[in-house]
């Protein structure tokens, strides 16, 4: 055995060892009944034809490898986006758990959920009886100034109707009668997280709007972030342009410090947020603006009822998207852009004039988020880039004409192709029949990376296989510059990889770039 | 549902017909049994135990019958470790919509989806799982699984554990129940033989059992199933003419183990492979009920001689830890089997134990954990994550040992942290695990960072003098 006290070795180079290496081949003879190489690797050869891909892509019922989440999850992370708030989701325990780990493996931070631990005599009966203890529950343990309630498929296909379920709770006693319980129904079998996310932002605004009308509009900007795995960056970035250019602005639903508490030897469960009395005031605002369309549809709806005028934005990043948040805020605030910001931007377009040779004509896959492509595809297209393939698994059709609209208005978007509600297998197929330089997405990226090959520039969520990258923006042009190093990082450390055998390949593999 | 009730009564039979332990068999029932309370976070539910429980079968395809939610959230989230195929981290889910839903286009869906699998990954098998929603609105998936069994002369096996049916406790034995109806003794072994065993509910979380098994081979003891981890479909299915067997993580799969005993006479221990006295243990049962089935009385002795040799490599090795980690306070927040088996272990190398949670346990497994730290109030149930905070203050805790979900508890708390449930990097088992496990509790109580997080920062502490 290799293993000494002076070496203990861990377990990936452990089992590289001859002893292991043996002990798991006689496995795969005695127990798989394995196929020669030959026709292994015949086999994988067909998965990367044309032929397969046709095939692949001719699916219909079946989900391999998806790319979204569901819709209590968008939920669970937009609740944890206002003071003190615990998320209560009506269902059976297994989701929330699901949820927690979700959040916590992507922002290394705890994630508080509860759950109303809907069971087979809730099916039967109804979920009644769970909500009335369970908020009873959530009020006395877990202290919180407010309980958003979100729903998962099982309350949902039983029909439970909370709006209904809360009063009852209340007038039981379960919280005082005053206390604010928002809800949001949240079917897992429509949409995917951002359709939750928008609904709960939506159930919090409601809360709290409905029934008062608005004094008069004061000269603020509600500011409605989205679904945002890079929210604990983003989120401040943005504060700080807008401070520096002396804005009035309000973020409804901002998770940035509830996922990134200090270690100080105290624990929060709660963190940060938009205050109760914050979401109250916001009904008086100018505007409301949203950083992604598809994450507030039904919300930016619900403020314009109100009588506030909104607007959306795909999920900003890089120089042209960047400069249209900028110019809208500055036009509807009357600010100016100051000239710390217009330095900002100046070093940005310098940093992309630098790399340009570096970016220009490369190919891209993005997947994720609807807005988030979207962006990504734009960005890519302002450094010479091509957008070869757009996919989102959670895209409509709506968005398959966004895209194509957008990829029109630029050479490099000429040859892009838009995939709505496919998968990452499907992805697969599409990267060895129309091999692309680089892959963008999230940490479910790197067997993609492995198969095809494609190195892989981590971004969104979730990643959960590299640390802290959330905590640095994208948006602005700092955020600009992070993404631009991020996309260069990559192409230099894979031209490194593949320059440095030496005498054979190393003829470029240069000290200067 | 009446059928489904009926048979979640059948698996938790096991806890309920018991016969040591001092508290009735209501009471035994109510324990691993008992609904979690509305409002907290405790757990998974009854699909996620039964998919942990069978997902590190390496061959099969796993399809999670279900809108995106279930699969969506969860896919690809555990570390057990496979010799060979990759199959089983792959995603498979029929993705319902609404329209599926209200049109009643599941089963079919179901159907086509269980053919686009077998016509583009040819796996030994696939498992179907039932969740909430297709449970709830009627989907017979045993009916559409027999008919994709029949139709393309592959194993298609229905596991029915919609989440809302229990704990994830629950899944676990509903998983088991699942390999007992459609999968174990369907297929004869060639040459079954007098020293083949089964370990049941032994995960191979990174690799753990491949440490684990060259001890095995040294006695020339065959594993025929290690089920789940790094399991082959064929394993499982032929795992009924093993002569002996030893569950691992009892919670998961005892009542596996018990009904392989009734029905195929296959005697069981339940036992643990964390710790030196813990390895050996196993390793002489194994031995012992392997011999009493007709295997070659030799064995025994053997098994003492590699135990000796083995035990006495160890403790040499684990001699250049002892004097950095005797008497550090460890609080372990974890569940079933490891509340008492790594508590044996840590107490082997002198480490203190200030807690130890029992959340998932059996009774037995209790009982292990009373009887090891003859302490009662160092036994705690799952608590919030605010009780698990200062408990960590309280009892002066040098280390937490935990799983993913608790471990920023402990950072919080300025304590040094370990992961020892489904997403730990190291393998902990046998030998050679506690020479690593030791080394990694070393490594994290001794990280140099420590101080510094706790410190306050040097303008404060200029203050406080």
């Amino acid at each position: 055995m290799p293993q000494s006290a002076e070496k203990a070795l861990d377990h990936a180079p452990l089992f590289c060892e001859p002893e292991y290496r043996q002990m798991l081949a006689e496995k795969k003879l005695n127990f798989e009944c394995p196929h020669p190489d030959q026709v292994v690797s015949d086999q994988r050869e067909f998965t990367k034809s044309w032929k397969y891909r046709e095939k692949n892509l001719a699916r219909q019922a079946l989900v391999v490898n998806p790319a979204k989440a569901c819709q209590p999850l968008g939920a669970v992370f937009a609740a944890a986006g206002f003071e003190r708030t615990m998320s209560f989701v009506h269902g059976s325990q297994g989701c929330v758990a699901y949820y927690r780990s979700h959040l916590s493996r992507h922002f290394k931070e705890p994630s508080s959920v509860v759950s109303s631990s809907m069971t087979e005599d809730a099916a039967v009966f109804g979920g009644l009886k769970n909500m009335v203890d369970g908020l009873a529950n959530t009020y006395k343990l877990y202290n919180p100034k407010m309980i958003a309630v979100s729903t998962t498929c099982m309350a949902e296909v039983i029909g439970d109707d909370l709006h209904g379920f809360i009063e009852n709770a209340k007038s039981e006693g379960s919280v005082p009668r005053d206390f604010d319980v928002p809800f949001a129904h949240t079917p897992a079998f429509v949409g995917s997280h951002v359709d939750g996310y928008d609904s709960m932002v939506k159930g919090v605004l409601e809360n709290f709007w409905k029934g008062t009308a608005r004094t008069e509009a004061t000269a603020t900007i509600n500011i409605i972030p989205g679904f945002d795995g890079f929210c604990v960056g983003n989120n401040r970035e943005l504060k700080r342009l807008l401070d520096l250019m002396q804005v009035n602005y309000m973020f409804i639903q901002d998770a940035s410090d509830q996922f990134d508490t200090p270690s100080d030897g105290n624990f929060r469960m709660y963190d940060g947020g938009t205050s109760i009395n914050d979401v109250k005031a916001a009904l008086n605002a100018e505007w409301t603006l949203s950083l992604q369309y598809y994450n507030t549809r039904k919300t930016l709806d619900y403020c314009r009822d109100v009588g506030q005028a909104a607007t959306s934005f795909h999920y900003p990043l890089g120089v042209e998207a960047t400069d249209e948040l900028l110019m809208v805020i500055s036009e509807i605030s009357g600010r100016e852009i100051p000239e710390a910001i217009r330095l900002e931007r100046g070093r940005l377009i310098d940093a992309m004039a630098d790399s340009q040779a570096w970016l220009y004509g490369k190919k891209y896959a993005i997947y994720g988020d609807p807005d988030f492509v979207y962006a990504m595809a734009r960005f890519i297209m302002e450094t010479g880039g091509e957008p070869t393939h757009c996919l989102a698994t959670n895209g409509t059709s709506a968005w398959e004409d966004e895209m194509k609209e957008l990829l029109a208005s630029s050479p490099f978007g000429k040859n892009a192709q838009v995939w709505p509600g496919k998968d990452l297998w499907a992805l697969r197929s599409l990267l060895f029949t129309e091999p692309v330089d680089l892959l963008i997405g999230n940490s479910y990226g790197k067997y993609l990376e492995r198969d095809t090959g494609t190195p892989l520039v981590r971004l969104m969520f979730p990643i959960f296989d590299r640390h802290h990258h959330h905590r640095f923006p994208l948006m602005g042009y700092q955020g600009g510059l992070r993404l631009l190093t991020a996309i260069l990082d990559k192409i230099f450390d894979n031209l490194d990889r593949e320059t440095m055998h030496a005498g054979v390949t190393d003829y470029s593999y240069d000290l200067t770039r | 549902m009446s059928s489904l009730n009926a048979k979640n009564k059948d698996a938790f039979h096991e806890l309920a017909s018991e016969k040591s332990g001092s508290k009735g068999p209501k009471a035994r029932l109510r324990n691993c049994a008992r609904p979690m309370a509305p409002g907290t976070a405790v757990g998974g539910c009854a699909f996620d135990g039964a998919k942990v429980a069978l997902q590190p079968i390496t061959d099969v395809a796993h399809l999670i019958h279900a809108p995106l939610a279930c699969e969506g959230n969860s896919w690809d989230n555990r570390g057990a470790a496979s010799s060979g195929p990759t199959l089983w981290r792959t995603s498979f889910t029929t993705d319902l919509t609404e329209i599926d839903i209200v049109m009643g286009h599941s089963e079919r869906k179901l159907f086509k989806a269980i053919r686009e699998i077998k016509d583009g990954y040819a796996p030994a098998a696939i498992f179907v799982y039932s969740t909430c929603v297709t449970a709830m609105i009627g989907d017979d998936i045993d009916v559409v699984c027999k008919r994709a069994t029949d139709e393309f002369a592959l194993p298609v096996v229905p596991v029915n554990a919609p989440g809302f049916v229990g704990s994830k406790n629950l899944g676990n034995k509903l998983a088991g129940e699942a390999l007992l109806k459609h999968v174990i003794g369907t297929v004869e072994p060639d040459e079954p033989g007098l020293c083949d065993i089964n370990i049941l509910g032994e995960f191979n979380l990174s690799g753990e059992f491949w440490q684990v098994k060259p001890l095995l081979d040294k006695l020339g003891v065959r594993v025929r199933a290690c089920i789940p981890g790094d399991a082959r479909y064929l394993q499982v299915a032929s795992a009924h003419r093993s002569r002996a067997a030893m569950t691992v993580c009892s919670t998961a799969f005892v009542a596996l183990a018990r009904k392989m005993q009734e029905r195929w006479d296959i005697p069981f221990f339940e036992g643990s492979f964390y710790g030196i006295s813990g390895t050996s243990e196993a390793l002489r049962r194994i031995a012992d009920l392997l011999v009493k089935k007709g295997a070659d009385p030799s064995l025994l002795h053997r098994t003492e001689i590699l135990v000796a040799e083995e035990e006495e490599k160890v403790w040499k090795r684990l001699e250049a830890y002892r004097p950095r980690l005797e008497g550090k306070r460890v609080l372990l927040n974890t569940g079933g089997v490891k509340s008492w088996s790594v508590v044996h272990a840590l107490m082997e190398i002198g480490m203190e134990i200030v807690g130890t949670s029992v959340k998932k346990s059996t009774l037995e497994d209790r009982e292990r954990v009373k009887q090891t730290l003859k302490e009662e109030n160092l036994v705690f149930e799952s608590m919030s994550p605010r009780e698990l905070f200062s408990l960590l203050l309280e009892r002066k805790a040098d280390i937490m040992l935990s799983g993913g979900r608790t471990q920023y508890i402990a950072l919080k708390a300025k304590l040094p942290w370990l992961d020892i449930n489904q997403e730990r990097h190291h393998a902990y088992a046998g030998y050679e695990g506690m020479v690593q496990l030791a080394r990694q509790i070393d490594l994290a109580i001794h990280n140099p960072m420590w101080p510094q997080v706790r410190e306050p920062a040097p303008w404060e502490q200029a203050l406080v003098v």
